[in-house]
């Protein structure tokens, strides 16, 4: 292994470290917006779950994207993460709300058209079905959240002051379940291209930890979004407590709840193989948008809470980006592989 | 992490208690006011209407205490973000009833105003409305921080009296005017009912403004 590694890496460390400047602020960004958890500790608390979710859970969605198509050099993967990271840049600059999870998918089938490689009709509709369906469970999830929790706070006649305690230990509780949960999900969108084509060796830590060579290379990828929390989200965070939605701190916990359990239902192994031995049935582990969870629960909420009509307009924006994100990102990918190939003689592919 | 939540919860504690108490005091010097308002009609300055006098001067002073106790603590610790203004503006509105019950008292006091034995029964029963006002706006402010939906009960109820309380002020004033007292006597009834009755208004503006919040703070 040598610094080509980390510099085809780059890209992937880029587009980890994006999401993570990104996507905290959906875990943590009420509660900082509104001055219930401090940023210090909300981007520690965020950083270290993050990885630790991502180098305990990840492998479940991203063995989804290796079968989507397997890209077996280090320059296929490097433009693949680069394609998806420049279409989020410039799908962000139309405020549609996007994901890196359609930007990678779409980059992979680029990258496929480009191998000439097949690709699995069936599991693409199953990844866009998750995609459609992960706004609608977790809008589901966070109506009955909001049920449960106003039915219960109506009985037990708590105190104000007492709810405000309780709503800051469970924000900082479900804030670390979020951040979990997104490193859990989102790491493949970050280095599931690179797995295959990865030198990295199986590694063992202190106090008895061994970590495989996936997990190794997920562990790297979860500092990026790490670093990405620590660096660059409290802007993000801010804006989002303050301007995006007015949220109650309360709310903003049912939010992240619901944001975080669908995001771990589309993670976590564990609980798909818990599932599927008692015969029940198991949602496919892919990366899903936290930023669209996020719309979800909080449509679910305005519903819920006696709202007369749907945000058409942003539905509309959702739908847009299922559709326009993985395109871009395939045409953007399909380019760019040709360039890299054949301008800068990289190997982008193996028969 | 243990001892950062038992201090958490024995801060949060602490906190509710003052504002229980807070609550208290409303209810003490609306219950003191209704008795040194009637024991001034029975015997005027005597030394146990100093007494009750001094005493709703010692609940105001406590209050005034725990306001600021209330308000530094939800400051320091950045309790309750999005609702703070809303519950500070509330305990100076609650503490704003209990100095109108020692500055009505204290009038008493200073000014001795004379009053005859037949407006004993409606200024008793004007006292009686606008202290019961406070009493039902103090319930339906502890209701907002522990009950939400029996604010709207006692909201009710603070209407209710409080236009019992704006009747009984004006057929008070009626039968004053009409009488034979000299204008200065009048004009010093006019002005003590006008204080009494303010007690009655100002829990109906409190809870105007209650109920808004409540519609705030319901999840």
């Amino acid at each position: 292994m040598d610094l080509t590694f980390f510099l085809f890496l780059s890209s992937g460390l880029f587009l980890g470290w994006s999401l993570g400047a990104n996507d905290a602020s959906n875990i943590f960004g009420t509660a900082v917006g509104t001055k219930m958890v401090k940023f210090k500790t909300a981007a520690t608390i965020a950083a270290i779950f993050i990885i630790i979710g991502a180098v305990h859970a990840g492998s479940g969605a991203s063995q989804t994207l290796g079968e989507l198509g397997s890209i077996n050099t280090l320059p296929g993967a490097f433009m693949s993460a680069l394609a998806a990271a420049l279409t989020i840049f410039w799908i962000v600059r139309s405020s549609i709300p996007t994901s890196t999870s359609q930007a990678i998918v779409g980059a992979i089938i680029g990258w496929n058209f480009f191998a000439s490689k097949p690709t699995d009709l069936s599991l693409v509709t199953q990844i866009v079905s998750t995609w459609v369906f992960c706004p609608i469970l977790s809008g589901t999830i966070s109506v009955f959240l909001y049920w449960s929790i106003k039915k219960i706070l109506r009985k037990s006649r708590m105190h104000l002051i007492r709810q405000d305690c309780y709503t800051r230990i469970g924000l900082i509780l479900a804030g670390a379940f979020g951040a979990y949960a997104l490193g859990a999900n989102n790491i493949a969108n970050v280095m599931g291209v690179f797995v295959p084509s990865s030198p990295l060796k199986e590694a063992n830590l202190p106090w008895g930890f061994h970590l495989s060579s996936t997990q190794v290379l997920f562990l790297i990828g979860g500092i990026a979004i790490g670093v990405g929390v620590i660096t660059y989200s409290q802007k993000i965070m801010n804006t989002v407590g303050n301007n995006l939605m007015k949220m109650s701190p309360l709310i903003a916990w049912v939010v992240v709840v619901s944001q975080s359990l669908v995001l771990f239902l589309f993670a976590s192994q564990g609980l798909r193989n818990i599932l599927l031995s008692y015969n029940l049935p198991a949602l496919p582990l892919v990366p899903v948008s936290s930023s669209q969870a996020v719309i979800g629960a909080v449509m679910g909420i305005g519903l819920a809470k006696g709202g007369h009509s749907l945000n058409w307009t942003l539905i509309g924006k959702i739908i847009v980006s299922w559709i326009s994100t993985p395109i871009i990102a395939a045409i953007i990918c399909y380019i760019s592989l040709f360039f890299l190939q054949n301008v800068f003689g990289q190997t982008v592919y193996l028969p | 992490m243990f001892h950062i939540n038992i201090s958490l919860f024995s801060q949060t504690k602490a906190l509710e208690n003052k504002i229980d108490l807070f609550h208290d005091k409303l209810l003490d010097a609306a219950m003191t006011f209704k008795k040194a308002v009637r024991v001034y009609l029975a015997e005027q300055r005597s030394t146990e209407y100093r007494q009750l006098s001094k005493q709703i001067k010692q609940i105001e002073h406590d209050a005034d205490n725990l306001r600021r106790d209330i308000e530094n603590n939800l400051y320091s610790q950045n309790l309750i973000p999005d609702l703070r203004a809303d519950v500070l503006h509330l305990v100076e509105n609650l503490d704003k009833v209990i100095n109108k019950f020692d500055e009505v008292s204290y009038k008493f006091y200073i000014e001795r105003p004379e009053i005859t034995s037949e407006y004993h029964m409606r200024i008793n029963e004007l006292c009686d409305l606008s202290a019961e006002c406070a009493e039902n706006m103090a319930k339906a402010s502890r209701a907002f921080f522990r009950d939400l939906s029996s604010v709207r009960d006692y909201s009710q109820k603070v209407y209710f009296i409080e236009h019992e309380s704006d009747l009984s002020a004006g057929h008070l004033r009626e039968a004053i005017f009409d009488s034979d007292l000299p204008l200065a006597n009048k004009l010093q009834l006019s002005d003590f009912i006008n204080d009494i009755a303010d007690i009655a208004d100002i829990a109906e503006d409190f809870i105007d403004e209650l109920l808004i919040f409540t519609i705030k703070r319901d999840i």
